[in-house]
């Protein structure tokens, strides 16, 4: 697995600089914009986290390396397991750029020990899975391609569902329901009281979310035709 | 003799094609060219035994081995080149060799910049600035360098000029002085598997048309020839496709001694080129 990290490393180390050069600014804008550090961590992890996938999975789209990977001595297995530790990787430099430039940017509206908690850490951590045990298996079945399709689909069915949440009308139709009890979860997650048990159930539920998604993915890149 | 590849009964099926039921092998220390026209099937049979598709039944065996089961075990002893090279355009040489060497536990980089130097590139050259040929040479520096013990490539000749095909089939023909070697590539350009190969596979229309040693099939196959109408395919034996001019009647023959001793009258009979059978069986009307 760390062969597949190394190559992909290699063969998109100057696309990685350019994403750290953009985030800088990028970092600057929302640092001195948004007010939560949970939120600011989640968002800026996912831009990196996101734009890991898109780069490398751009650039096996256009020059077909998907095939060259697989000609290589090693299963396909390993290959995904590279392609998350990759993102992982992307996500945990996210982070360390988060609180790297939280510390020295004299402009953002939290301090670095606002972040370092094991709770905003967490609750990042978890969501940050959710998106991606959804889009990974998807770029690595689809490619570029399925990630734009995923994207722009799910945008549209949300406008569909906020449409239809209205023209239904009622407050108890299931459209609303469903919004509400996904704004209830999320605010459980960003206000309910720490306790260990609460953090452990976290840790656990991005581990198996996790795993679900590394699964889904190897069956799915095993049935790939190159 | 040992096979370096032997497969049996593979199928694989497209929308519109069908691999079916090939089984051939590939004897160890030999060259095997596999021909066929294009479509015919034979980048489907490479791509199976790399396993970059799923095949829907049969067996692979690379040294022995299932080549699903040991997979990184039987590519670490595959040199593998692309009709058209798959790496990353916009990098160096040295860059790509360097992310692609890790894998290889034999990599050999003096080796590796020896080929380069001999195929006259340098490794600070950037991949996409390279001309075909050049990119094939680069591939083939790549497949070398790990001291495969198959290389397998799919049509490396194509589209290359006919000095650097000379090279490469030069290349090829030195490679498997050392016994251990095999070469197993693909072409529809006969005259390359003619030049180098011991051994052809045939593959028409997803079908195996016959896997012998590259003599044995120039030396019983054959054209007869004959003026007018004069002749018919059902009395040439073994007879497997004809074509018709506006001045002869031609039948391949799978078996030219019998033909000859069946001694029909007006007819001459030539020994056939690879070509003359791939035509026959692909384009002709076959007769079987």
């Amino acid at each position: 697995m760390l062969k597949i990290l190394r190559l992909e490393y290699i063969l998109n180390r100057r696309q990685i600089f350019i994403i750290m050069a953009i985030f800088t600014v990028y970092f600057a804008y929302m640092a001195y914009r948004i007010d939560s550090p949970r939120v600011f961590v989640v968002t800026t992890s996912i831009m990196i986290g996101l734009s890991m996938p898109f780069v490398i999975l751009g650039r096996e789209d256009k020059f077909k390396t998907a095939a060259l990977v697989c000609s290589l001595p090693v299963r396909r297995a390993t290959v995904v397991l590279g392609k998350y530790a990759a993102t992982w990787a992307a996500i945990g430099l996210g982070l360390g750029y988060t609180l790297f430039f939280t510390a020295v940017f004299p402009f953002t509206k939290f301090g670095i020990g606002e972040i370092l908690t094991a709770r905003t850490l967490l609750v990042s951590l978890f969501l940050i899975s959710l998106i991606f045990a959804v889009i990974l298996p998807f770029t690595i079945r689809f490619g570029l391609t399925g990630i734009i399709i995923l994207l722009v689909g799910c945008q549209l069915l949300g406008i569909l569902a906020l449409i239809l949440a209205q023209v239904m009308g009622g407050v108890r139709n299931p459209l609303r329901l469903v919004f509400r009890a996904i704004e209830n979860g999320l605010r459980a997650l960003l206000t309910r009281e720490v306790t260990p048990g609460f953090l452990l159930t976290l840790l656990a539920a991005i581990v198996a979310v996790n795993a679900a998604s590394l699964l889904i993915s190897r069956v799915l890149y095993a049935r790939r035709e190159l | 003799m040992d096979n370096a590849i032997e497969i049996k009964g593979l199928r694989k099926e497209y929308k519109g094609f069908k691999l079916d039921d090939v089984t051939f092998a590939v004897p160890q220390g030999y060259i095997m060219g596999l021909i066929g026209p294009n479509g015919a099937g034979k980048t489907t049979v490479i791509k199976l035994i790399m396993n970059l598709i799923r095949r829907h039944a049969g067996e692979v065996r690379v040294f022995g081995l299932d080549n699903l089961r040991h997979e990184p075990e039987i590519k670490s002893r595959i040199g593998f080149v692309y009709d058209v090279p798959r790496f990353p355009e916009d990098l160096r040489l040295q860059t790509i060799a360097s992310a692609v060497s890790a894998f290889y536990r034999k990599w050999d980089e003096v080796r590796f910049r020896g080929l380069l130097e001999e195929f006259q590139l340098s490794p600070r050259q950037v991949f996409k600035k390279l001309s075909h040929g050049m990119k094939m040479k680069f591939s083939l520096a790549v497949a070398l360098a790990h001291d495969a013990d198959l290389i397998l490539m799919d049509e490396p000749t194509a589209g290359l000029d006919p000095v650097f095909r000379f090279e490469l089939l030069t290349k090829l023909r030195a490679l498997i002085q050392d016994e251990r070697k095999t070469v197993l590539f693909s072409s529809h350009i006969t005259s390359d598997l003619e030049r180098v190969a011991d051994f052809v596979t045939f593959i028409d229309k997803g079908r195996l048309v016959f896997s012998a040693a590259k003599d044995e099939v120039l030396e019983t196959w054959g054209v007869v020839r004959a003026a007018g109408d004069g002749l018919r395919p059902e009395d040439v034996p073994e007879a497997r496709g004809f074509r018709r001019t506006e001045h002869r009647f031609e039948v391949l023959t799978s078996d030219i001694a019998a033909a000859r001793r069946a001694s029909l009258p007006g007819v001459v009979c030539d020994k056939a080129s690879l070509e003359d059978i791939m035509f026959f069986v692909s384009k002709g009307n076959a007769h079987a």
